[in-house]
């Protein structure tokens, strides 16, 4: 009861909650519907077997994105209520009420998110079925479905993930501080050395492997999750060698070495994003040079992979640069006090401006680093294994556009937020808790 | 201590007067809904001398040191801080005033939850990309017996101890004029004796000028003199205040305007 009062009060502050949902369940719903696709009555096994092949993969990874995605926005929005929680603490709710209260919204805001999204799921499902059909992977005779799995498992996916994230994030935040769990960096160096072992083994294929690419892609992607859960310590490490002069990058060196922990889910999706695009934009380039020098006639299978591998980049660069944009709005109006404190003290608005720029870029260019290091941690096995060199030979644009991307949507998303949140007089901005 | 620092200071020697206002008049909102914090308040603070503006709820004391610091500009009216009139301009403009000018104490205290008591402190200095003495500094949180609380951060201090590093960060900039807004009003009786007493002794061992709003009394009695406002005019002046005959004044503060009108 208290939960639906508390979001019918203050719609705005679940906005980013909602988006996340929405988008989440949008993508799995999207994959999902193509199982119910394929399980229609009279459907060929080929088109069957890509349908199926296609929602798999891609489902696989919308599941993980969504409760990544769910989980660090839930996060912020505990953490930033943490005085009104305290509050009603102090007001005589128990832990177990707060508790309710909070896992409440998030489930309630994930399932509207998660209905919300069921239309444009249904028009995404037909656009990806008329893609395959255009490219003959699939008969032109099979009609889009969108039945009982597609919505179910949108739903489910969906509502799970809130309320686990919800429940994890307010258990945080209503106990007293402890220093960080140990199974944060188990899971972080058992991601590693899979992620290690994966994209090792891919030497022990050979060049025509189907699944060749499998291997490296996973190894990358489990290192960008170690690398990722790791992203606090990291970027300590990182700010501990950095010579910034100035009082911008003096300021911005101080907060990020402060606020770390706060920042892991910023960095996190920079690395995810990074690591995910370079490694898979390069592989399928080399596959496709690979495949074109040895003169073979495209396989279906060749085709329903690159189809994938592009489907799934184009997604993730979506999603992860809608969340973090997100992560970094919330961030960045949450800091309206600290930076009504800077100005008070001194700063112009240009130095406050100077300090996020210089903090996003910091966070930029670790992300990008580490997210790097982890593709190259696949591509590299993989191009030796397909063809004779050990780098592609796609050159440096590719990973030049996902630097500029990424880029652009760290330090832009920082600079037009705090520009919005400097508009209100220092002495305001200092008074009001919001 | 806080020496007056001649060496760093980028002008001629401090005005006689430290502050100055005249006739200054600040509405917020517009039309029917138009309220008047300050209507045509004249007022000259001498420097060296630690003054309390004082009155009711919602008289315009706040919005007066606001206007009279350059965090907010009056609509209509002339301020003078240390000889140099506040002229319009954007935010940076009037920040560029603020500095080396006027320094801050808050009820709230404001200091930056990421850094250090010792950085805190230095921060309006680096801020006006001035040079960081770091030995100064040291020497100024010692005065404000912080000495041994230099590498904690504001979470870990108390109140009083917190609103001592904002005097210090107030006073490391050496600026013309100190200006505290309810610097007692979220203490304990001990450590806002602590604070008014700081305060006291920037004025009358270092030569400052302090302006500070209160609702207290008995923080009024620290001042040399005190002003009273009422609904956004001055409303009388007191020298050397005690705590009774200032609650008695401000008592009474009120029958005087209800009477006026």
């Amino acid at each position: 009861m208290l939960a639906m009062r508390s979001i019918g009060q203050r719609p705005g502050r679940f906005l980013a909650t909602l988006l996340a949902a929405f988008l989440g369940a949008g993508i799995i719903m999207t994959f999902n519907s193509l199982y119910d696709t394929a399980g229609r009555p009279g459907v060929d096994p080929v088109s069957s077997d890509t349908l199926t092949t296609s929602a798999s993969v891609v489902g696989g990874y919308g599941t993980l994105l969504v409760f990544f995605a769910v989980a660090s926005t839930l996060t912020v929005n505990v953490r930033q209520r943490a005085g009104e929680l305290e509050l009603l603490r102090c007001s005589g709710a128990t832990p177990g009420q707060i508790r309710r209260m909070v896992v409440g919204e998030a489930v309630a805001v994930a399932l509207i998110g998660a209905v919300l999204a069921i239309g444009p799921a249904m028009l995404g499902g037909q656009a990806l079925l008329d893609a395959f059909q255009d490219s003959g992977q699939v008969a032109g005779s099979v009609d889009h479905s969108f039945g009982p799995v597609a919505l179910l498992s949108g739903v489910d996916i969906t509502l799970v993930a809130a309320a686990g994230a919800a429940f994890l994030a307010v258990r945080r935040a209503t106990r007293t501080r402890r220093p960080r769990g140990r199974a944060r960096t188990f899971l972080a160096y058992a991601a590693l050395g899979l992620g290690a072992v994966s994209a090792t083994s891919t030497f022990a294929f050979s060049a025509t492997d189907e699944a060749l690419m499998a291997t490296p892609a996973y190894g990358a992607i489990l290192l960008s999750v170690g690398f990722a859960l790791l992203a606090p310590r990291l970027l300590k490490g990182v700010l501990d060698r950095l010579p910034l002069t100035g009082s911008s990058g003096w300021l911005a060196v101080r907060n990020l070495r402060r606020r770390a922990d706060h920042l892991s889910g910023i960095l996190m999706s920079l690395i995810l994003f990074t690591a995910v695009s370079v490694a898979t934009l390069y592989m399928q380039g080399v596959e496709s040079d690979a495949m074109r020098a040895s003169g073979a006639v495209r396989t279906v299978d060749a085709k329903n992979l690159q189809t994938l591998n592009l489907t799934v980049v184009g997604i993730i660069v979506v999603f992860v640069c809608v969340m973090l944009v997100n992560s970094l709005y919330a961030a960045t109006t949450y800091r309206r006090r600290e930076f009504g404190q800077q100005r008070l003290a001194g700063a112009t608005p240009g130095q406050v401006l100077g300090t996020v720029g210089v903090e996003g870029l910091v966070l930029t260019a670790v992300g990008l680093c580490f997210g790097t290091v982890a593709a190259l941690a696949g591509i590299i096995p993989f191009t030796v294994v397909r063809s004779d060199s050990v780098l592609p030979h796609q050159g440096l644009g590719i990973w030049l556009a996902v630097a500029s991307i990424a880029a652009a949507a760290t330090i832009g998303t920082g600079l037009v937020t705090a520009r919005r949140v400097l508009r209100a007089p220092a002495v305001e901005a200092v008074g009001s808790a919001a | 201590m806080f020496r007056t620092g001649s060496r760093r200071r980028q002008d001629t020697g401090p005005a006689a007067e430290a502050l100055r206002l005249v006739k200054v008049t600040r509405t917020y909102g517009t039309d029917d809904s138009a309220v008047t914090a300050l209507d045509g308040v004249t007022l000259s603070l001498d420097r060296g001398t630690f003054t309390a503006v004082m009155g009711p709820s919602g008289s315009g004391k706040s919005t007066l040191l606001q206007c009279a610091a350059g965090l907010d500009r009056p609509d209509s009216g002339i301020v003078r801080v240390d000889g140099t009139e506040l002229t319009g301009g954007g935010e940076a403009e009037l920040t560029r005033f603020r500095r080396g000018r006027v320094g801050f104490v808050f009820q709230q205290y404001n200091l930056l939850e990421t850094l250090t008591v010792a950085q805190n402190t230095v921060l309006p200095l680096k801020l006006a990309g001035r040079k960081v003495d770091r030995r100064r500094a040291e020497e100024v949180l010692t005065s404000v017996g912080l000495g041994d609380r230099l590498g904690h951060r504001p979470d870990q201090l108390s109140g009083g101890q917190r609103q001592r590093v904002a005097i210090a960060r107030a006073l490391v900039t050496d600026p013309r004029v100190i200006f505290a807004d309810e610097p007692t009003g979220a203490l304990d009786t001990r450590s806002a004796r602590d604070v008014l007493r700081l305060l006291q002794e920037a004025v009358r061992v270092h030569g400052r000028t302090v302006v500070m709003v209160t609702h207290d009394p008995v923080a009024a009695s620290y001042a040399d003199s005190v002003v009273f406002l009422a609904d956004g005019r001055l409303a009388g002046r007191m020298d050397a205040p005690t705590p009774d005959a200032v609650a008695e004044r401000l008592a009474h503060l009120g029958d005087d305007v209800t009477a006026g009108v």
